[in-house]
């Protein structure tokens, strides 16, 4: 039975090797910038490697352990965990709201879709300067806006301040993050058949009804792929952070992905830095499964 | 086990095509300034070449290859790329023959064996045209790995304006030390509306290269002989005590100096709106050049306890091992240290002169904005060199902003910090 499968496969092969031969350095080529770097940096993990020698040292699961068992690291996990529901949940309903808004027959829809694509359109650390300096406690719009109204006395410094620096990065990275979301729910939004709203209408069905038993299970399979991907990016999303807080005051900013680059790069300890990577790679992963599972269920 | 990586391995296979990534990156992002291709006879490796000095190396580029009758391929990057990309050339085996690098990075270099040693060219006549201070800052184990390139230290700038305004005597103030000091902040606090005194804490390198100036002058240190971190010795917790209560408890800082980086409050100095600062001596050209319109004065670093200390900051030019024209490189750098052109540099970049001929010129010498700043390389100390002082002070850093924002004890920060740095040290 397995040489009959042998065989056929074999044979399936021969048949198709033109096709196989074409694809051949396509694969070489993803095997080499993506299967390469992730074995490698595996591997790395388990090495004492600091950029400033040219030696490695086999560590087993060292860092690993000392990873798992430092509380820190569950802080930093909790840390990440709110940057990332605060971002993707901010940016998920304001854009549901956008798109919602931009689907209407308005005037001027046109010009407010093109608008409304512009923060997108600006390299994140750019636009990460601008809030930065919105927020900046002596020369801050924000501030002055406050100061004026009489709300405050003297300049806040939002992101000095442990308790609400991560507040004022998420708020930028919402607003970055914003534009995709409405784009893709709109899309969504223009794929959902009108007569289904027409025959809603005609039962008698309100706006409020319209939205939750048609609009939302019919943008289903187009909010669980843009929360995914918008996921995703928040968890590995750094340019932001760095840009406005570099990670501070006290940790309050420091979210996986700040760490690895903290630990593995600006301070040369590779294989720590590399065993973070992995850690990040597996939790991106379970919840990727995890999602996937609850709730795409059978329909993806 | 212990895998030498000297072969062109794995790891270094991934680093090269990293490296390549980061040089296009920095060949992009980065001025490229005279550059005629990749097949120079020497490569020069600077960062950070703005207008004010383009000019300089385009002249010197072209002297120096006739001079030689070769060609030189100059490459500027930004700082913010300079570690990165030395360190991807060197793992790509691409190097360049001769490099602007910090001296106190000196050491992952040398750990790499991808400095030379520059004993033979640091001695008699050349190394003479050198202050002392600024050539011992390029040593590491006992031997010369740069040429002193750059400098700078600091100084206390005060507002003139300010302090009439505070009752202060605006042309004899009461500075030496950091209680008097403080005297002053709080009597601007008290009669001005504005803030006294500028306060780095965010989170960034540069936090504990302001805060150092207290640790030092009250007798601690961060390292012992051995290099072991001896952070929070009585001393030290006095240091950091001080400079968290000039906003905790006298509030005479700015708000928020959690988010106050070294640049922030320098710029607000130069805006006129800080009472006091420490600041480098482009503090006080930026002053001048934009005329903001308001009188400064420069005074020493005010002293504590156990002394007086200004932060010193090196940079040298090296060779690395992986040069074919070690000769030449030589040859460029003796090129570089002619007193007419170390005087253009340093006088149109701003920097300290690092050679004791240029330092005596009326330019530098009688400046009222120089001349605190050359008086001051008799207080000059430089950080330890350690093969990971980044993550030593990125620590470092942690315990000044838990002391500055009320979280911790100055004396709780210190000893968290003390022994995760033995912990760290230990690691290697």
């Amino acid at each position: 039975m397995g040489r009959v499968f042998r065989s056929q496969r074999l044979r399936y092969v021969h048949q198709h090797r033109w096709a196989y031969l074409l694809i051949a350095p396509a694969a070489v080529f993803l095997l080499a910038v993506v299967g390469y770097p992730i074995v490698e940096t595996f591997r790395l993990s388990l090495y004492q490697s600091q950029a400033s020698t040219a030696t490695e040292t086999f560590v087993g699961l060292t860092h690993y352990e000392a990873i798992l068992t430092d509380q820190a690291f569950y802080d930093l996990l909790y840390r990440t965990g709110k940057w990332v529901l605060a971002g993707v949940l901010g940016k998920t309903l304001l854009g549901l709201l956008i798109a919602v808004a931009l689907n209407a027959d308005v005037r001027g829809q046109k010009f407010f879709r093109t608008a409304f694509l512009i923060p997108w359109g600006i390299p994140y650390a750019i636009s990460a300067v601008v809030f930065r300096w919105i927020e900046h406690p002596q020369y801050g719009a924000l501030n002055a806006a406050l100061l004026k109204l009489g709300v405050i006395e003297q300049g806040v410094g939002i992101l000095g301040n442990p308790d609400t620096a991560l507040l004022g990065v998420v708020v930028a990275d919402i607003w970055i993050g914003t534009p995709f979301m409405a784009i893709i729910i709109l899309a969504g939004l223009q794929s959902i058949p009108v007569e289904l709203y027409e025959a809603a209408s005609i039962d008698g069905a309100d706006r409020y009804q319209q939205f939750r038993y048609i609009t939302l299970p019919q943008l289903k399979g187009v909010l669980f792929i843009a929360t995914l991907l918008s996921t995703i990016w928040t968890f590995v999303s750094f340019d932001v952070i760095w840009t406005m807080t570099r990670g501070g005051p006290l940790n309050a900013t420091t979210t996986l992905v700040i760490q690895i680059y903290q630990v593995g790069l600006e301070n040369g300890a590779m294989g720590r830095g590399a065993a973070y990577s992995v850690i990040g790679f597996f939790v991106l992963l379970m919840f990727a499964l995890v999602y996937i599972r609850v709730y795409a269920g059978d329909d993806l | 086990m212990v895998t030498d990586t000297n072969r062109f391995d794995r790891r270094r296979l991934l680093q090269a095509i990293g490296g390549g990534g980061a040089v296009l990156i920095a060949g992009c992002m980065g001025d490229l300034v005279g550059s005629d291709g990749g097949d120079a006879d020497i490569q020069l490796l600077t960062m950070g070449v703005g207008d004010n000095i383009q000019g300089f190396f385009d002249e010197t580029t072209a002297a120096f290859e006739e001079e030689h009758d070769i060609s030189l391929e100059l490459t500027s990057v930004t700082w913010d790329n300079a570690k990165q990309t030395v360190n991807n050339r060197v793992d790509g085996d691409q190097a360049p023959d001769v490099g602007r690098w910090p001296a106190r990075w000196i050491p992952q270099l040398v750990g790499k064996e991808a400095i030379e040693p520059l004993d033979e060219l640091m001695q008699g006549s050349f190394y003479d045209k050198f202050y002392e201070g600024m050539a011992e800052g390029c040593t590491y184990e006992g031997s010369y790995y740069g040429v002193p390139w750059a400098a700078s230290n600091k100084c206390l700038f005060y507002n003139k304006n300010v302090f009439e305004a505070a009752g202060l005597d605006p042309e004899k103030p009461s500075l030496n030390s950091w209680d008097e000091m403080l005297e002053a902040a709080t009597q601007i606090t008290n009669e001005t509306d504005t803030h006294a005194l500028g306060l780095a804490g965010a989170d960034a390198i540069e936090t504990g290269s302001q805060y150092y100036h207290y640790h030092w002058s009250h007798g601690a240190d961060l390292v012992d002989d051995d290099g072991a971190p001896v952070v929070n010795s009585p001393e030290g917790v006095a240091g950091l005590s001080f400079y968290a209560d000039l906003h905790q408890k006298h509030g005479v800082t700015q708000p928020s100096p959690l988010s106050s980086t070294r640049q922030d409050i320098r710029e607000l100095f130069e805006s006129g709106s800080l009472g006091m600062v420490i600041a480098h001596a482009y503090a006080g050209l930026n002053i001048q050049e934009n005329d903001a319109g308001f009188e400064f004065g420069i005074v020493q670093v005010p002293e504590g306890p156990a002394g007086r200390y200004s932060l010193n900051t090196v940079d040298s030019l090296v060779i690395f091992s992986q040069s074919e024209a070690k000769d030449l490189a030589k040859d460029l750098i003796r090129f570089y240290y002619d007193e007419e052109r170390r005087f253009e540099y340093s006088s149109q970049k701003g920097f300290m002169p690092v050679m004791q001929s240029v330092g005596e010129r009326a330019h530098f010498a009688d400046s009222p904005v120089w001349g605190p700043f050359i008086e001051a390389g008799q207080y000059a100390r430089t950080r330890p060199k350690l093969p990971n002082f980044n993550e030593f002070n990125d620590r470092m850093v942690l315990a000044i902003q838990q002391a500055v924002g009320g979280e911790q004890s100055p004396q709780a920060a210190l000893d968290a910090a003390q022994e995760d740095l033995m912990s760290m040290m230990n690691a290697g």
